[in-house]
């Protein structure tokens, strides 16, 4: 049913790629007290809403677009005081759309402008305001964007890897101080970009928004069956630093960072992501396991760790034989001198030496030829599937 | 015409050789100030190339096989030290002392020499600086980046004691000066056309980690002391460590004007001013 999901979704999607997309997109600010925290506290938020009666919600709505689409992302100012911007943060567009105040142009209230971008190289990318950026950022001004690929499959990009289902996780932190009336509803004069603030000492430490229990809501807390591979979509815009740690079972694989391929994948069990980078991560495990990823919350300053969020996994159960297209696949000899044989022919061979430095790659073949490689272990990812064989 | 191939290739074979030199240089460390972004002037360190203080420590150029020579004058009330970091041996010099040290430098890289005696206390205080080991061409530029607590510099020197786990620094700079006086700084100030390549020396002489973002671009890291293996990343955003550097690459696609800043953007402000803190644009013409 899963597979048949996807395939469903993107033939759905199909539709609307490589093609022009209008987004509308409003600036909002409350009048009151009206975000509750996981710990039932209230507070006011800046934020970004799809419609205009919507509900300010951090981080704001993520927008999505297919490589190549030509945007108009337009942007309403409901806010009743400041101006505010969209910046497309690491999407390398012009300086007229990059959403700095003083450099290009800021929506003040009640206007709405637009910004024209094509979308580029697919990844996860952020957008946020860029006016008096660091209260509007700390107010909830900010969101996700993600690129993909134009070729109708899961794949990272275009030749890149396959997985099946993604979750994306924006982190940030929350000083209620910052969130008092007299601090975000800042007096805005034009003339000058100067603003006072307070200290900065976090309250909360926040995984998409939300907190402590709160991130075992769906959208969060991974929970997939064995052998699914799953990208994480990792971003930080927070102004601490985080550190994950994946259970050893999960096999991490980190990808790509801003949006860009790393130039060899990196077989890590933690990732430090410091504020404004964006990662991407494989995880997937061959066995049921419950386990919990740890995000640290790090002081830039005095490099401690303020603060740790768990995110629960749940590996239940494995695909049934219809379903899995990663059946069990045997590989013989192994160790071997020459080539190594599949029980199954492979779509995809990749085969890595154990710094993650790519070796060799081959497509559709149930055989691989190693002979020369020197005598040691290696790691084979065999259409998402990583097994370790050894050259004699 | 037969005999040009064979020339050519013993040039290349001998050319480290060729052009391996010996550099002088002398380093005063002198005490004196720095001013902050909203006018308030604080105690200060900095090695200088003469005897006259600027609050910058010099950017040394070398290239690899090059022999340092380097005589260090310790021109302040109290004693000082010496050392490149990762490289070369520690140092003490006594106050109105001086010492003399040579230094063979085998790799491309770039280094942090500062003072580590009593560490953090002197390198925080601003003695540190960055020697660059083959630079590539002449689009490079240059940031020694870090922060400032004034009333800890104040404390600092006048002997008194500063709670270095609970650092809370109010002032973060490149190349001591802070939004919007960074742009004024050639060395800071990345400027070229379309199609230049252009290198970015980073060396983070501070005790805080910053996350620089570049806008209108992304960028190659080059060379990193702290991650090697990164190495060949293409990426928007920089972590610069604590006594780290990183070299970048940047060859502009397309021409305007973009900020580069601390995407901690707590460090977008001076004394909670926001936004006179580590925040410079990039000026690219057609």
């Amino acid at each position: 049913m899963k597979q048949l999901f996807y395939i469903l979704f993107f033939a759905a999607s199909l539709n609307g790629m490589a093609q022009v997309e209008t987004t509308f997109i409003f600036s909002k600010m409350d009048i009151e007290a009206q975000h509750i925290l996981w710990d039932n506290t209230p507070t006011m938020l800046m934020g970004f809403t799809t419609t205009m009666g919507g509900s300010i919600d951090i981080p704001g709505p993520t927008l999505n677009y297919f490589e190549g689409d030509s945007v108009e992302l337009k942007l309403r100012n409901m806010s009743q005081g400041a101006s505010h911007t969209i910046h497309l943060h690491g999407l390398d567009v012009n300086q007229q759309n990059d959403g700095v105040p003083h450099l290009s142009f800021e929506v003040g209230h009640n206007e709405t402008m637009s910004y024209f971008f094509k979308a580029p190289h697919p990844g996860t990318y952020l957008y946020h305001c860029h006016v008096t950026s660091a209260l509007h950022v700390q107010a909830g001004m900010y969101g996700l964007l993600i690129v993909k690929p134009n070729t109708g499959i899961n794949e990272t990009w275009e030749g890149g890897f396959l997985y099946d289902s993604e979750y994306a996780w924006m982190t940030s932190e929350l000083d209620l101080a910052w969130h008092e009336d007299s601090i975000i509803n800042h007096p805005h004069d034009t003339t000058t970009m100067e603003v006072h603030l307070p200290d900065y000492n976090p309250d909360y430490f926040l995984v998409n928004g939300r907190s402590e229990q709160e991130l075992n809501n769906e959208n969060i807390a991974v929970n997939v069956t064995a052998n699914e591979v799953v990208l994480l979509r990792l971003a930080n815009i927070g102004y601490y630093g985080n550190t994950y740690h994946f259970p050893m079972h999960l096999n991490a694989r980190i990808i790509s960072s801003d949006g860009r391929p790393l130039p060899s994948i990196e077989f890590s069990d933690s990732l430090s992501i410091m504020p404004g980078e964006r990662y991407q991560v494989l995880l997937q495990s061959t066995n049921e396991l419950e386990a919990v990823i740890r995000v640290d919350y790090i002081n830039l300053n005095t490099q401690t760790v303020e603060n740790t969020q768990e995110i629960s996994v749940l590996i239940s159960g494995y695909f049934s034989v219809s379903e899995n297209k990663y059946e069990a696949i045997n590989i013989y000899p192994n160790p071997s001198l020459g080539k190594l044989h599949f029980s199954t022919e492979i779509n995809e061979i990749e085969l890595y030496d154990l710094n993650g430095r790519l070796l060799k790659t081959k497509v559709n073949a149930n055989f691989i030829d190693i002979t020369d490689l020197e005598k040691g272990s290696y790691l084979i990812n065999l259409d998402g599937q990583i097994k370790k064989i050894i050259k004699k | 015409m037969t005999r040009a191939p064979l020339l050519i290739i013993v040039s290349i074979i001998g050319i480290s050789n060729i052009f391996a030199a010996t550099l002088e240089q002398s380093l005063y460390i002198i005490s004196d100030s720095i001013q902050t972004v909203d006018s308030i002037t604080v105690p200060y360190l900095s090695y200088n190339q003469t005897d006259s203080y600027t609050k910058d420590s010099p950017i040394i150029n070398v290239n690899s096989g090059d022999t340092l020579k380097l005589w260090i004058y310790n021109h302040d009330s109290i004693g000082h030290g010496f050392t490149i970091k990762n490289l070369s041996d520690n140092y003490t010099i006594p106050a109105g002392d001086s010492v003399y040290l040579e230094q063979v430098f085998v790799e491309e890289g770039l280094y942090i020499y500062h003072d580590k005696e009593e560490y953090p206390k002197n390198t925080y205080l601003g003695l540190a600086g960055m020697i660059v080991v083959n630079e590539v061409n002449d689009h490079n530029f240059y940031w020694n980046i870090k922060e400032h607590n004034a009333e800890w510099n104040f404390n600092l020197t006048e002997g008194l004691t500063v709670d270095w786990e609970n650092y809370d620094p109010k002032y973060f700079t490149i190349n001591g000066n802070s939004n919007p006086h960074i742009n004024a700084d050639t060395l800071a100030r990345i400027t070229g056309t379309v199609g230049d390549t252009i290198y970015l020396n980073i060396a983070n002489t501070g005790l805080s980690i910053h996350s620089m973002h570049f806008h209108g671009y992304h960028a190659e890291i080059i060379f990193s002391s702290l991650h090697p293996t990164h190495q060949g990343r293409i990426k928007d955003t920089f972590p610069v460590y604590p006594m780290e550097t990183l070299r970048l690459k940047i060859v502009p696609h397309q021409a305007g004007e973009f900020p580069i800043h601390d995407h901690n953007l707590v460090a977008i402000t001076g004394n909670n001013i926001y936004p006179n803190g580590m925040f410079t644009t990039i000026l690219i013409t057609p």
